[in-house]
């Protein structure tokens, strides 16, 4: 059991509110955001769905970060939130590479690594990360076990390819044209 | 824990929204926290992108602080005090008064910040002796008289009534992202099993999550109605009972029908007549239905007429005054407060349409307009014919501009004083979505030398030796006096929640009242015809530079210039922060168009037409109908495409709108 993030596909409209939500409450005014979107087919080719991932840390449970940090500054808590200990980070970069997702941050003015901590002192308050917060069409959701959701593990443009098991799931309702075309795309790849 | 202070206050923006904001702030005044208010039962206590990036916005490093002064044509500007800003404007504005009179004057106020103290330049100018302002609206005016001349009111339902709805109707409305609360309103209903159906020459965000997606061609959305309306009348769905009781000049409609048959829309429209039929039979026959249309497919000659037909299909259906169902274009609801105390009107006031700047700061006489004063809008780049309008700005004596920041129109500026923001002073904020007044708080002084305009325009009245007594000394009793009689005392209670003071109830026209002439949905309009010179009965006529127009040799493809969700036209994209999720602005071309004009994706062309030229990269996509290309407006920042380069000054037939969608260009591979 992981916590993490559930992001409902047919709802996201990429608009990048979860980004800013982030900056404001994590206060990274100038630096890389610890959220960014994704935006997937803005083409829109009859291949498939146009859509849009909202990506932060993912949590893993096999977390590259923590596993390539030589100076143990990342640690899992109980209910799965990688964290990152600042004043252990010694600024090597070795996470930078490791992950695979391209999620710890270097903060070039304080010479130290940063990244999404899935807003940890909120969730410990009982409130929602302040992404899933402010996503005004409800789309980005936080989930205490991510697997419990109904929900696929996979969608193209987000794939695992080292083995981490992040802990983003996604959603995309059945009986829409979009969720016809995630459909088709899944056809095709078992195929 | 540092002490936090939080505010309810309101998103000003030129936009659906008017998001109610929970903005908490910190001891060292550092905003850590915009909220949604959850009283806002419409925005449903949430923002967006836009409103968040307020907390970078207040103290962004390029904020304009002091007043600056260009000495001489050429010369960078340099900050200067109050006084010394004052004593220019004094000195020329008066010169220019003296030499040719006070409608010499331009007083120009852009849609950038709304508020009702921003009208207290009118003490000023009244003062003055008079001034040229300008009339109509860049924006949505044809709609607003289409749909006063058939349902007698700018009403539509609450938003949250959306979700009872099982059939949405978008037409030329892409909320997914200009309107991002009604979005999840509509995916709530869709949820709940309603269908939704997109009108719309493009693939959006919404065209991509709806059951059916229609692509008429820009322009013909008069037939488009007309041919809907003709197949639910031979499919019997039309509302007999209803018509009956509610109807005015049914029979002349429904005579007009007979021009429309589905064969010829099908044809003029672009749109297959199986679609046709089968949207209007499954609009006729799903109770309720709600039709809301945006304000694109009103951007040309014939846009009022247009808006009539369209508004008249809820009628038809007996959709109107229904939960769940109903027309929606502008709720004006909040529009409640009574007219500003102000100094008699002098008879030196001119005005224009403000559609046709351009144009009449080239041409005016009696006298030339050869000073102006611009605040809270950039008609540099956000006005039809944009280049034309930067050279009028430029060939005057003398220009003054109020902003936050130096803008494309502001650098053209002799004189720029800096702007407030949102934070920086108390007022009272209409909608136009949903029916809210609401309160904007005062959370911060204003930081440096900056003044609220309506200060400015007090110095400005102390400086020329006016009666200042229109100024508020109490801002709070003043915008008191604003609210209607009966309700004053709503001013204690509005800094804590939004408030419906109209008294209309969430169902509009729920007792099928009609505040028209004959007191019935007007199908027929005698106002319409005897105001503008239009056919009483809405009918289809081809625009000049639609897809039949006589330059259509030359140019043949029709440019669209839309809106998208992280600009207020070109407000916000100045910002790093809302740099890092912007949408990219490209041209979209279909296939074939691109092809034989040797484009490929990526490619850098010219899209161009005798008005003017601009560059940009090519996005060569299915997600265009063909013959039209698009490219997003709003000019926020360098590289952004100047698209006004290419628009014309067309005016609407109602209402004095402009015809930003009424334009025909070629593209050309550089």
């Amino acid at each position: 059991m992981s916590a993490g993030f559930v992001l409902d596909l047919h709802r996201c409209v990429g608009c990048g509110a979860c980004v800013l939500a982030c900056r404001i409450e994590n206060g990274r005014e100038t630096t890389a955001a610890w959220r960014r979107v994704l935006p997937l087919n803005l083409r829109r080719y009859d291949a498939g769905p146009t859509y849009f991932l909202s990506v932060a840390c993912h949590h893993c449970d096999e977390p590259a970060c923590l596993q390539g940090c030589p100076s143990g500054a990342y640690e899992k808590r109980p209910d799965g939130i990688v964290v990152h200990v600042e004043d252990r980070c010694l600024g090597c970069r070795y996470c930078e590479m490791t992950c695979p997702f391209g999620t710890p941050q270097f903060d070039a003015g304080r010479g130290v690594m940063s990244k999404c901590h899935l807003c940890a002192p909120r969730v410990d308050d009982g409130r929602a990360p302040a992404c899933v917060a402010t996503c005004p069409t409800g789309a980005l959701q936080y989930a205490a076990d991510v697997d419990n959701a109904q929900v696929r593990p996979f969608v193209p443009g987000f794939a695992d390819p080292a083995g981490c098991r992040p802990n983003l799931r996604f959603r995309t309702p059945a009986g829409s044209t979009r969720a016809a075309r995630f459909d088709a795309l899944e056809e095709r790849l078992r195929t | 824990m540092p002490a936090l202070r939080t505010v309810r206050t309101v998103c000003p923006r030129n936009c659906y929204c008017t998001c109610g904001m929970l903005v908490t702030v910190d001891e060292r005044d550092r905003i850590v926290a915009i909220e949604g208010d959850p009283e806002n039962s419409a925005t449903g206590g949430h923002v967006c992108l836009k409103g968040l990036s307020y907390a970078r916005r207040q103290t962004y490093p390029d904020r304009l602080l002091t007043p600056l002064l260009r000495r001489g044509d050429g010369a960078d500007f340099e900050p200067v005090s109050w006084d010394a800003a004052l004593d220019e404007i004094a000195e020329r504005l008066g010169r220019v008064r003296e030499i040719h009179g006070p409608a010499a004057a331009l007083y120009y106020e852009g849609s950038g910040s709304h508020g009702a103290l921003g009208g207290l330049a009118m003490a000023f100018w009244r003062q003055f002796g008079g001034c040229t302002t300008t009339y109509g609206d860049l924006c949505w005016p044809a709609g607003l008289e289409a749909t006063r001349l058939t349902y007698g009111a700018n009403l539509h339902n609450h938003p949250r009534l959306t979700v009872e709805s099982r059939f949405i109707i978008l037409w030329g409305h892409n909320p997914a992202e200009t309107n991002v609360h009604q979005w999840r309103l509509i995916l709530d209903a869709q949820a709940r099993g309603a269908t939704l159906v997109v009108i719309d020459p493009r693939r959006t965000d919404s065209t991509d999550a709806a059951d059916v997606h229609l692509r008429p061609r820009p322009g013909t959305d008069a037939a488009l109605a007309l041919g809907l309306a003709r197949a639910i009348v031979d499919a019997h769905l039309h509302d007999t009972a209803f018509l009956a009781a509610h109807a005015h000049g049914f029979e002349a409609y429904r005579a007009r029908l007979a021009d429309y048959p589905i064969a010829k829309v099908a044809e003029i429209t672009g749109v297959d007549e199986a679609a046709i039929r089968t949207l209007a039979i499954s609009y006729g026959r799903t109770k309720p239905a709600l039709l809301i249309a945006g304000f694109g497919l009103q951007r040309h000659t014939h846009a009022g007429q247009a808006m009539r037909a369209v508004a008249l299909l809820p009628a038809l259906t007996a959709n109107v005054g229904v939960a769940g169902g109903g027309w929606q274009y502008a709720n004006l609801a909040s529009h409640c407060l009574q007219p500003l105390p102000l100094p008699p009107e002098p008879p030196a006031m001119r005005g224009i349409p403000v559609s046709q700047l351009a144009g009449h700061l080239e041409s005016l006489e009696a006298p030339p307009v050869r000073a102006a004063w611009i605040e809270r809008g950039n008609p540099a780049v956000q006005h039809p014919a944009a280049p034309r309008v930067r050279a009028a700005l430029s060939a005057l004596d003398f220009l003054v501009v109020v902003d936050q920041f130096l803008t494309p129109t502001a650098k053209l500026a002799h004189v720029v004083l800096p702007a407030k923001t949102l934070f920086e002073e108390e007022d009272l904020v209409t909608a136009y979505w949903h029916p809210y007044l609401q309160w904007r708080a005062r959370l911060f002084d204003p930081p440096g030398e900056v003044k609220p305009e309506s200060e400015i325009w007090r110095v400005m009245c102390e400086r020329f030796g006016y009666d200042t007594r229109w100024f508020p000394s109490d801002r709070r009793a003043w915008l008191k006096g604003l609210l209607p009689a009966a309700q004053q005392d709503a001013i204690d209670e509005l800094p804590s929640r939004p408030l419906d003071l109209s008294g209309h109830g969430d169902v509009a026209f729920e007792d099928r009242r009609f505040p028209t002439p004959s007191g019935r949905v007007e199908f027929e309009c005698a106002e319409a015809a005897a105001r503008w010179g239009v056919d009483a009965v809405p009918s289809y006529a081809p625009i000049d530079e639609g897809h039949t127009g006589a330059h259509k040799a030359r140019f043949p493809l029709q440019f669209l210039s839309c809106k998208t969700r992280d600009r207020i036209h070109s407000q916000f994209g100045n910002l790093d922060w809302v740099q890092g999720v912007e949408r990219p602005h490209v041209v979209d071309i279909h296939p074939s168009d691109a092809e034989p004009r040797g484009v490929g994706d990526g490619a850098r062309v010219a899209v161009w037409n005798d008005r003017g030229r601009i560059e940009l990269v090519a996005r060569v996509t299915p997600g265009i109908r063909p013959g039209v290309v698009h490219v997003l407006e709003g000019w926020c920042h360098e590289g952004d495409p100047d698209v006004n380069a290419l628009t014309a000054e067309g005016l609407t037939d109602m209402n004095h709108g402009a015809t930003f969608y009424e334009c025909l260009v070629e593209v050309t591979a550089v």
